[in-house]
């Protein structure tokens, strides 16, 4: 059995159902996101896993046991909060051994234990420090190291990054994925922003209305979204609205252009109208690109975006973003001007719903 | 959290007796007045008392001058503190605080001592001047009240900017104060207002010692004196508080709509 | 004003200024202390200067001569004892006042009760913190004077005579029951907002890592919110000691409170020497005076603490 499992997971609160039908398997040691904006449910479902909240339906299970019946302080999890929340009567030390004293631990152990983690997140020297005395960065990895001092099974981290700076941001994601990954500690964590969950979970659950949208890896996520949403929220993506050419031969009219698909298009009917998505970094408007399918276009707009130009198209009634790496001598596209994009047909995705 | 909840409607209802029992009781005994049955005797003899009408109409005349003359005192000199001389800040945050720390008491028995009628300023002199004395007393005891909730006021419209702004349009200062900052510390004026107005109705202290014919000197010798017309008397008071506090909330509900959040 | 442009001291710190002569900057510089001159003069005839006409005045005898004795005079049995008893009515009252006023807060913030209750409550405080001085002493007369209803109430339908067991409101224990009824709303309203001041999320922290809601308490809640319960504790301590009215109402001279002596002093000289009275105003701003600043000192600290 996988060690954290979330089995038909629901959650209400009066008459609104929060979270709906969610079924989770974390293996040990496995970093897993919750992606999804703002009211998605997935704050709550961390909650639910720390005993915070109970579930109107269905079990959660650590290590094979059944929480139900355990209160937040029986069941041995670290959680670090988006307001770091440390004690601010009591010294980075005095927090970080909270967990420890709490349980009984001896004097000598708890010293020894608190340097441990303090050496972890680099922060020794300012043991003696009060939380108004530090940064917000500095905060969340006390923070950090409080909730992993007690040597939990499980750790929480709910949209740990969110109230801090863009440069901390990168530079502690990075630095609580280090960590994890020494200590090889469960870990689900909580978050809107898109790339962090990208760039360091092992797989990661799409929210979406209290439902889980798809779960995957970082690439399946981004390459493969199984659902319109996904696709949406996960990066930028164009969608365009392509006629139905001929269902058997795969093949759809984006404008004046016949493009074959590689993935069957499924149950649709000449003149349908299907969502197709490509990715804005997917193609080339330069002469030499290869791919074997081609879109042509106008111009509408180009923006200079720094490493990289955003090009602006229409194509049959769609205008669709490209995305090309900035290079000195490169000559930006005008508006108004025709302009051929090509990319690999099987760069075209299927939209479901 | 079942017991928390008990506990806490046990506080309540703890508080609730302790407050309400004496309300409820100085009721009750305002309407025993008539022996046997219950009825506004008491309240009448209070409304017929010419003393009542006396003392309650000169503590209200007090009342209004302490508020007038306060706010021409304090308004200005907030404004001018905020805008000109900041540095100054923690020295009235200071002064204001001392009639809180210094009891009213001491107060006017050191004007009873500089003040006499063998010193160089002799207020107690006349009746004109014991009455300016009082009035400058009970401007003092209201003192913290009027100029935090005018300062408070102050601080959450900006006067600086807004100043600047009128100034950039051309505004000389007297249009600025009164067309542009007055109004719109309106709010922190009427709740300083309201709030010494209550004060002053019921202050005993000073008006005693300076033998002014307040209501709240004549409180306390009906209640010497009488037995029911006391608790009719505490009734008006409460609903005198009451009635001041209501206003100033309704004044700082108001606010709220006026100024934006920066 | 000269230059027609009368406030905003930003005009310094311009290059504006720099080309003035001196003068000019001088004369706006007085300028400014006109300003606040108004205020300050009524400050010194009205609180400063009387103040301190007083304290002084403690250490001269009536003919001029410096001394200390006035304050050593202070320490006879009558004085002693009205401070002594000021000290315990009004420790008594404010650690009521707090005890209760403490127990109120925590209810309407962390109670769980329905949100009307707050706000009814922090309304309630808001007047009954104003309702001192002479109605309250008719109030509680009416309610726990020898006919008033609670003790009828008592009598009629428990049997029990309150004023036979010893009770009697023109008391110790009257006066400190009566004061508490400002001393309690003055407590809710204080301590409301620091109540306010404790995050959830440290509560919650403190449950996962395994504390319970004793531990809770003991360890995080009580160290963060001691300075502002004390503090206020010290507000209401100086609060009660500086009252007359309600105490002359309640017990007239018959309890010898520090304010009724100084009552009796300033207006005949009981005690046959004015300059005692000094003494003894002194002592009562001493008192108040350290409570305060305690009182100040502690709330800072607590607000340090709420980043």
């Amino acid at each position: 059995m996988s060690f954290l499992v979330l089995d038909g997971i629901k959650k209400s609160f009066g008459p609104t159902q929060v979270v709906k039908d969610f079924h989770m398997a974390i293996e040990k040691g496995e970093f897993v996101s919750f992606l999804g904006p703002s009211g998605c449910g997935k704050t709550t479902v961390l909650r639910m896993i720390a005993g915070f909240e109970n579930p109107s339906d269905g079990t959660i299970f650590i290590n094979g046991r059944n929480q139900s019946g355990l209160k937040t302080s029986q069941r041995n999890i670290g959680m670090v909060f988006q307001a770091y929340a440390l004690f601010p009567n009591m010294s980075v030390f005095d927090n970080v051994a909270f967990g420890l004293k709490v349980a009984g631990m001896s004097k000598p152990d708890i010293d020894a234990r608190v340097k441990e983690m303090l050496r972890l997140i680099g922060l020794e020297h300012l043991s003696d420090r009060y939380p108004y005395q530090m940064s917000g960065g500095q905060q969340q990895r006390v923070a950090l190291a409080r909730a992993l001092a007690p040597k939990p099974q499980v750790l929480l981290l709910d949209e740990p990054l969110s109230a801090l700076d863009a440069k901390i941001r990168v530079s502690l994601r990075e630095e609580i994925r280090q960590i994890q990954m020494k200590l090889g500690i469960t870990t689900v964590f909580v978050t809107h922003d898109q790339e962090e969950a990208l760039s360091i979970s092992d797989r990661i659950v799409v929210m979406n209305a209290g439902r889980a949208d798809q779960i995957g890896t970082p690439s399946e996520i981004y390459n493969r979204p199984a659902t319109r949403f996904v696709a949406s929220f996960v990066g930028t993506l164009n969608i365009i609205d392509a006629i139905v050419a001929d269902p058997a031969a795969n093949t759809i009219r984006i404008g004046d252009n016949i493009i074959t698909l590689r993935e069957p298009i499924g149950a649709f009917v000449q003149g349908d109208t299907v969502s197709i998505a490509l990715r804005p970094e997917a193609g080339s408007l330069s002469e030499s690109a290869t791919g074997d399918t081609a879109l042509t276009g106008t111009v509408v707009s180009t923006h200079f975006l720094g490493s990289v130009v955003r090009t602006k198209v229409t194509v049959g009634g769609n205008q669709i973003s490209f995305d090309m790496f900035n290079a000195p001598d490169k000559v930006l596209p005008q508006p108004g001007e025709t302009v051929t994009l090509r990319f690999a047909a099987s760069d075209l995705l299927v939209v479901k719903e | 959290m079942k017991m928390t909840k008990f506990f806490a409607w046990l506080a309540i209802a703890i508080g609730v007796i302790y407050f309400f029992v004496p309300l409820i009781g100085t009721f009750e005994f305002s309407l025993r007045m008539r022996r046997g049955e219950y009825s506004f005797d008491a309240y009448d003899s209070v409304f017929s008392d010419a003393a009542f009408r006396a003392t309650f109409g000169f503590s209200m005349l007090m009342a209004l001058l302490t508020i007038i003359f306060g706010m021409l005192l304090i308004v200005p000199t907030a404004y001018w503190v905020r805008l000109r001389v900041p540095q100054m800040r923690p020295v009235m945050e200071f002064i204001t605080l001392m009639p809180l720390v210094i009891p009213a008491i001491v107060i006017v028995f050191g004007y009873l001592r500089l003040y006499n009628s063998s010193s160089y300023i002799p207020f107690t002199g006349s009746t004109f001047g014991t009455n300016v004395l009082l009035v400058m007393s009970y401007i003092t005891l209201s003192l913290p009240y009027m100029y935090r909730s005018v300062d408070t006021a102050m601080r959450t419209i900006d006067v600086r900017t807004l100043t600047e702004a009128a100034e950039i349009l051309g505004a000389k200062w007297p249009t600025i104060l009164f067309r542009c900052i007055f109004p719109n510390v309106m709010s922190g004026v009427l709740s300083g207002a309201f709030i010494t107005f209550a004060i002053v109705m019921g202050e005993f202290t000073m008006a005693a010692l300076l033998n002014r014919p307040a209501f709240g000197p004549y409180l306390q010798l009906v209640g010497a004196n009488k037995a029911y017309e006391p608790s009719a008397l505490a009734v008006i008071a409460f609903a005198i508080t009451w009635l001041s506090m209501g206003l100033l909330q309704l004044v700082s509900r108001f606010s709220k709509m006026a100024p934006s959040r920066a | 004003m000269g230059a027609g442009r009368p406030f905003s001291s930003s005009d310094r710190n311009t290059g504006f200024m720099s080309t003035a002569s001196s003068s000019f900057i001088d004369r706006r510089t007085v300028v400014d202390w006109l300003g606040v001159a108004p205020f300050m003069i009524f400050a010194l005839m009205f609180l400063i200067v009387p103040t301190f006409y007083l304290v002084v005045g403690a250490f001269f005898t009536p003919e001029g001569t410096f001394t200390f004795k006035n304050i050593a005079d202070l320490f006879t049995p009558t004085i002693l004892s009205a401070y002594w008893i000021s000290i315990k009515v009004s420790f008594a009252s404010s650690l009521g006042g707090a005890i209760i006023g403490f127990a109120l807060a925590w209810a309407i913030v962390l109670g769980g009760l329905p949100s009307w209750i707050r706000s009814g409550l922090l309304t309630f405080s808001g007047v009954a913190s104003n309702f001192a001085g002479v109605p309250l002493a008719f109030a509680f007369i009416a309610t726990l004077g020898r006919t008033g209803l609670v003790t009828v109430f008592m009598r009629d339908w428990f049997g029990v005579n309150l004023y036979s067991t010893g009770f009697n409101l023109l008391s110790f224990v009257g006066l400190t029951l009566t004061y508490m009824f400002f001393q309690i709303p003055l407590m809710v309203l204080i301590l409301t907002p620091a109540l306010d001041g404790l995050k959830k999320e440290w509560r919650e922290a403190s449950e996962i890592l395994g504390a319970s809601t004793w531990q809770y308490w003991r360890m995080v809640a009580m160290p963060i919110l001691w300075p502002s319960l004390l503090g206020t504790s010290l507000l209401l301590f100086a609060n009660a000691f500086g009252a007359i009215a309600t105490a002359y109402a309640l017990t007239g001279s018959s309890l010898n409170i520090v304010p009724i002596l100084l009552y009796a002093q300033i207006r005949g000289d009981v005690l046959h020497n004015p300059n005692l009275g000094y003494a003894l105003a002194l002592g009562m701003i001493v008192i108040t005076g350290a409570s305060n600043v305690l009182y100040i000192w502690l709330r800072m600290r607590a607000e340090r603490w709420q980043k």
